[in-house]
């Protein structure tokens, strides 16, 4: 009975601490992404037209966020039945955008017009205990332009 | 070329539904499907687990794990009372009962493969009466009887050799738990059926021999304070709570038209004697 009565407790406070987390990152996300609008991150490899009067140096991101417990149980559920693991697009969501906000500070910092040719690259840290541990690491990377 | 950076809309990466109504659904879905699996299997097997012939089942190397409790023989009133109680019962020829007796302060009876039932003294101190010990005596054998040994070993079997076959299938140790745990849940409610089963019999036993059941009300009543009050989910337990078995009990006394609140035949002066020499007797060498 104890292990259930445990096992409740984790579960409740995997979703409560998971959702106060997840809605104060978005708030924050939002705000931040509405003040770095005026730094345009694009995918494209080539700028057109060429501009020599700016600097190029590359700028980066990192971010690694934990799930929950609770979605993390839920997303076991999943590989049962099949769907949409929606419990991690949020966790990925979220890991993106800050990853991207974290280049754009940096881009900020150097008073740069635009970063451009950004990549992401994901990956999950588990160190072989993947069935425990659903944490995830987005960088994010782009050559950020700024003038002389 | 113009660059335009608009804001874009929220939700488009992720659902807006809230977890928690996926986390029912599913969940439901997994114990329901589990329970109903394992449950199903267990159906199954009991058709063939109660056609395994007695004599196979003595043939198990049970007599080593029998051995190993360091089991004595009957004292005089335990042997009577036993005989008594199997005069009760329509046992098949071929299905023999062996009692045996441990002197140990473990609060306990138990019937298991082979026809072996084991009663421990720490059971025995704790009743008061012929009536109450013939209850255990005659719930034991009423095991025997439908076989509940081997049918629940067949079931652990069954249950173990699917958990092991899908368990890492969701990747996640949790669910896998949780799966265990419903797998076991399913077991323990073949394990209750059992033992209200036995109870039954035991009770119809208790009348034949004394014409009143009190000495079951007198078990439970014994279970009650020693193990105390109810405090935990019956699901989760292999016995069930003493209150229901209690239920169960006034209910059949009521339905047989019998008398509650009868006389029972208290424990003669030399077996309670004798029981206090056997508790010396483990404690002396400390």
């Amino acid at each position: 009975m104890y292990d259930l009565i445990i096992f409740i407790v984790l579960l409740a406070m995997g979703y409560g601490f998971g959702r106060y987390a997840e809605t104060k990152h978005y708030k924050s996300i939002i705000n931040r992404e509405k003040e770095l609008n005026s730094i345009p991150a694009i995918a494209t490899k080539i700028l057109v037209p060429a501009r020599n009067d700016l600097n190029s140096q590359l700028v980066t991101g990192n971010v690694v966020i934990s799930i929950d417990y609770f979605k993390r149980f839920i997303a076991g559920l999943r590989n049962i039945f099949g769907g949409r693991v929606t419990s991690y697009e949020t966790l990925l969501d979220r890991a993106r955008r800050e990853a991207i906000l974290r280049m754009k500070e940096e881009a900020k910092k150097l008073n740069a017009e635009l970063v451009f040719n950004i990549k992401l690259e994901t990956s999950s840290i588990h160190k072989g205990r993947g069935n425990s541990i659903g944490s995830v690491e987005v960088l994010a990377y782009g050559t950020a332009l700024y003038p002389h | 070329m113009e660059y335009s950076n608009p804001e874009l809309p929220e939700g488009i990466n992720t659902s807006k539904d809230n977890p928690l109504k996926e986390f029912f659904i599913l969940t439901v879905g997994l114990l329901a499907v589990v329970f109903v699996v394992i449950s199903a299997l267990i159906l199954i097997v009991d058709n063939f687990a109660d056609k395994i012939p007695f004599e196979m089942e003595k043939e198990l190397p049970i007599s080593g794990f029998i051995e190993n409790l360091e089991t004595e023989k009957l004292p005089p009133y335990l042997e009577q009372v036993t005989q008594k109680v199997l005069s009760t019962f329509e046992l098949p020829e071929n299905m023999k009962i062996t009692f045996h007796y441990v002197n140990d302060d473990t609060v306990n009876a138990f019937a298991t493969l082979g026809g072996h039932i084991v009663l421990y003294r720490g059971l025995l101190e704790k009743l008061n009466s012929e009536d109450e010990l013939a209850m255990v005596i005659a719930h034991e054998i009423a095991h025997v009887k439908y076989r509940h040994p081997i049918l629940s070993v067949s079931h652990g079997v069954v249950v173990g050799v699917v958990l092991t076959a899908v368990s890492n299938s969701s990747g996640n140790s949790v669910v896998n738990d949780i799966m265990g745990q419903t797998g076991m849940a399913s077991i323990m409610k073949f394990s209750r059926d059992y033992e209200y089963q036995s109870d039954k019999e035991a009770i119809s036993s208790l009348i034949k021999l004394y014409g009143h059941a009190d000495g079951a009300l007198g078990l439970f009543k014994v279970f009650e304070s020693e193990f105390g009050k109810d405090n935990s989910f019956e699901f989760l337990a292999t016995h069930p709570l003493t209150g229901n078995r209690i239920s169960q009990t006034t209910k059949m006394i009521s339905e047989s038209n019998l008398t509650s609140n009868n006389s029972m035949i208290r424990y003669p002066d030399e077996f309670k004697m004798w029981l206090k020499q056997q508790k010396e007797k483990i404690e002396k060498p400390k």
